[in-house]
């Protein structure tokens, strides 16, 4: 995942994205993909307000405030473990890494634990429109969690070995990070908070 | 002891596969003469009832041996490596044709062991499996086309003093891969030559199939190096 | 491999597969979206007695178009070895390509070999029994759309050797679009549940917005292996830059000459 050019000039060093350029088309194209999913829910709900408001009426408000918290505060720390990374406090910026593929871990935990809620309640994939896209959604960012497990792993094995070490690498692995949280944000407030 | 590089054993599992194939060929009731896409399901529920023995017997036999043709598949691969082509592409086209086109007559195989598998249940079943058995077999020829066309572009590429394959094998590939296309439009017709059991979709197609296996073998035989030969060069 | 005859194009096997593969995808295209008019699908709410009527409105389109991929499918090749060359270019381990060259073979037998056989036997027989057309339309569609491992492992593989490629044989915003194309293929489960709505296979989730995605990535990819023709060196080192247009047209000229 090294890039094998000369080592950056002046010029490259003073680039206005963080990480690789590359990685903002896949931030792109994710984005507009989930604008498209969230067009469809809204079109479907102003078309079904009410079955949907009733269905929406057994999300548990706080547990997704709960959820975004500890995505937000695991966006701090990749935010951090640039930071450290860029000063050279290369154990810094591995403990960063490391809490905030914990804090991932727990996000995982809780999507978990809600959904068994959820299923054990008898709200499933199939039980409702609102479920079904709320089972659509969330899943489908919990497989994007689970690839920013993979990229932060990424990280961490960069850091830890001095013969790795790239910048790049780990800024655009932050990014992808940051996307994933950015992503829940707007799940949240599509699924828990408009009403 | 002298080295072997096993290719001439490859070449001769051929002539044993291809006995076994027509042994299947000529043991499966329905194809001489081939089961008529005209006829009802009450008669093809009958026609598995009567002769689920030899169904059962020859597609078993089909199923064990229809994949028998890749490792003489891989033998004209190992041919083309020594055509003077630029890229690999085209032993890769091969290669992804080699491992798609089995897979149509293990299909069919399979639809036709299930026919028999309970022959007294409610006619309609019967026939439908018959029928995608027949249209795998029949029309599941694009890989077999594909892989002709392929084949006689590599020959027609390889320019050099001594060429792998001569011309005429191109030319040969070409016609049996136009012999093999009137089979995948048999769907379109009931009766006459296009239909599963006419003249171009089963006779054309099956004796160019036979042809295609039988020159090839002849061709590859004279194309392999001797094993002391392959020895030599290697040393 | 043996040395190349004088005055040859040495890249005419690659430009070869290049326009199989672009004649393929047109061909694909006009089959199935023009032709049998199965994309975009039937709906799969129909119940067994629409289903007839479905395969009767389509029933010369599909006996055609089918009849059409059933010679001309193993087109579908060329494409897998101009992408399996490719990722043998790179810097990355010949795994990698043996793998996608792999997947993608196998991938054509459900993924368009299954649609035409049940399609055909359908549309073959109107009179058969409506519960059975019914299941043979399932079949086609769901075998279809819902043939998703194949994909999904082959543009990871794919995009994991773009990310780890030191040559610059794609550009890296590529490897990760195959990311969004894998993605799409998880997208699609749902088709294998619903039989109405936007996670059907027909749905606008689950098929419209797909193909998009997919259309856009094979639209990509398709130029750029154009590109990455255009840039072979045949060295093992990285792949220089493309050629300014001028100097092409310019290069051109002189091999025709």
């Amino acid at each position: 995942m090294t890039t094998t050019q000369a080592p950056p000039t002046e010029a490259a060093k003073a680039r206005r994205v963080p990480g690789q350029p590359d990685m903002w088309v896949l931030v792109l194209v994710e984005s507009l993909i989930f604008t498209s999913y969230f067009g469809v829910y809204l079109f479907y709900r102003a078309q079904h307000e009410a079955a949907f408001l009733q269905e929406q009426a057994h999300l548990d408000l706080w547990l997704g405030i709960v959820d975004t918290i500890v995505l937000l505060t695991s966006s701090w720390s990749v935010a951090r473990c640039v930071q450290n990374a860029r000063a050279g406090r290369y154990p810094a910026a591995v403990r960063d890494a490391c809490v905030t593929a914990a804090l991932g871990l727990l996000f995982l935990a809780l999507k978990i634990a809600e959904w068994a809620g959820h299923i054990t309640a008898g709200h499933t994939l199939t039980s409702g429109e609102f479920f079904t896209h709320y089972f659509f959604l969330t899943v489908i960012h919990a497989v994007h969690l689970l690839i920013g497990l993979v990229v932060v792993g990424i990280v961490v094995r960069q850091l830890a070995d001095p013969r790795r070490r790239d910048q790049q690498v780990v800024e655009t692995c932050a990014t992808y990070w940051h996307t994933v949280d950015f992503l829940w944000v707007l799940i949240f407030a599509l699924l828990y908070v408009a009403r | 002891m002298r080295p072997v590089n096993g290719e001439r054993i490859i070449l001769w599992t051929l002539p044993a596969a291809a006995v076994l194939w027509v042994a299947a060929f000529f043991l499966f009731p329905g194809f001489l003469p081939p089961m008529s896409p005209r006829s009802s399901a009450d008669e093809v529920a009958s026609f598995y009832r009567e002769n689920t023995a030899r169904v059962r017997y020859s597609m078993i036999v089909f199923n064990w041996f229809c994949v028998a043709l890749i490792p003489i598949l891989m033998l004209v691969v190992e041919r083309m490596r020594g055509m003077a082509h630029r890229t690999p592409v085209l032993r890769y086209c091969m290669i992804g044709c080699a491992g798609a086109a089995p897979i149509a007559f293990l299909t069919a195989s399979v639809f036709w062991l299930l026919a028999a598998f309970r022959p007294e249940r409610a006619p309609e079943l019967t026939q439908l499996y018959n029928d995608l058995a027949w249209i795998t077999l029949t029309c599941g020829v694009p890989f077999l086309v594909a892989q002709s066309l392929f084949l006689a572009v590599a020959i027609h590429l390889d320019r050099q003093e001594t060429p792998v394959f001569r011309t005429w094998i191109a030319h040969f590939n070409v016609a049996v891969a136009v012999a093999l296309v009137p089979a995948g439009f048999a769907g379109l017709a009931h009766n006459g030559v296009f239909a599963w059991d006419g003249f171009l979709s089963f006779w054309v197609r099956n004796s160019a199939i036979a042809l295609w296996i039988i020159v090839m073998s002849v061709v590859l035989a004279r194309a392999l190096p001797r094993d002391g030969a392959a020895a030599e060069a290697t040393a | 491999m043996r040395p190349f005859a004088r005055g040859e194009n040495p890249k005419r096997e690659l430009w070869l597969m290049w326009f199989a593969v672009l004649a393929f995808y047109q061909l694909y295209t006009v089959v199935f979206f023009v032709l049998t008019r199965t994309q975009p699908p039937g709906s799969p709410s129909y119940t067994a007695a629409e289903v007839p009527g479905w395969f009767a409105s389509h029933h010369d389109g599909l006996l055609v178009g089918l009849a059409l991929i059933f010679v001309l499918g193993g087109l579908s090749a060329t494409s897998i070895a101009l992408i399996t060359y490719t990722i043998r270019r790179m810097s990355v381990s010949r795994a990698f390509a043996y793998s996608y060259l792999i997947l993608y073979s196998v991938s054509a037998v459900p993924g368009f070999l299954f649609i035409c056989v049940a399609l055909t036997a359908g549309a073959m027989r109107p009179e058969r029994d409506p519960r059975l057309q019914q299941w043979l339309y399932d079949l086609g569609f769901l075998s279809f759309s819902g043939t998703m491992g194949v994909f999904l492992v082959g543009s990871l593989v794919w995009m994991a050797a773009i990310l780890l490629d030191r040559n610059r044989v794609f550009p890296k915003w590529f490897g990760y679009l195959n990311l969004c194309n894998a993605v799409t293929e998880v997208v699609v489960a749902p088709a294998w549940i619903f039989d109405r709505g936007v996670f059907a296979w027909n749905g606008l989730i689950a098929w419209w917005i797909n193909v998009v995605v997919f259309g856009i990535y094979t639209g990509v990819f398709i130029n750029l292996l154009r590109n990455v023709i255009i840039r072979e060196d045949f060295g093992t080192g990285p792949l220089p830059d493309l050629p300014p247009r001028r100097a092409r047209r310019h290069t051109a000229a002189a091999e025709v000459a």
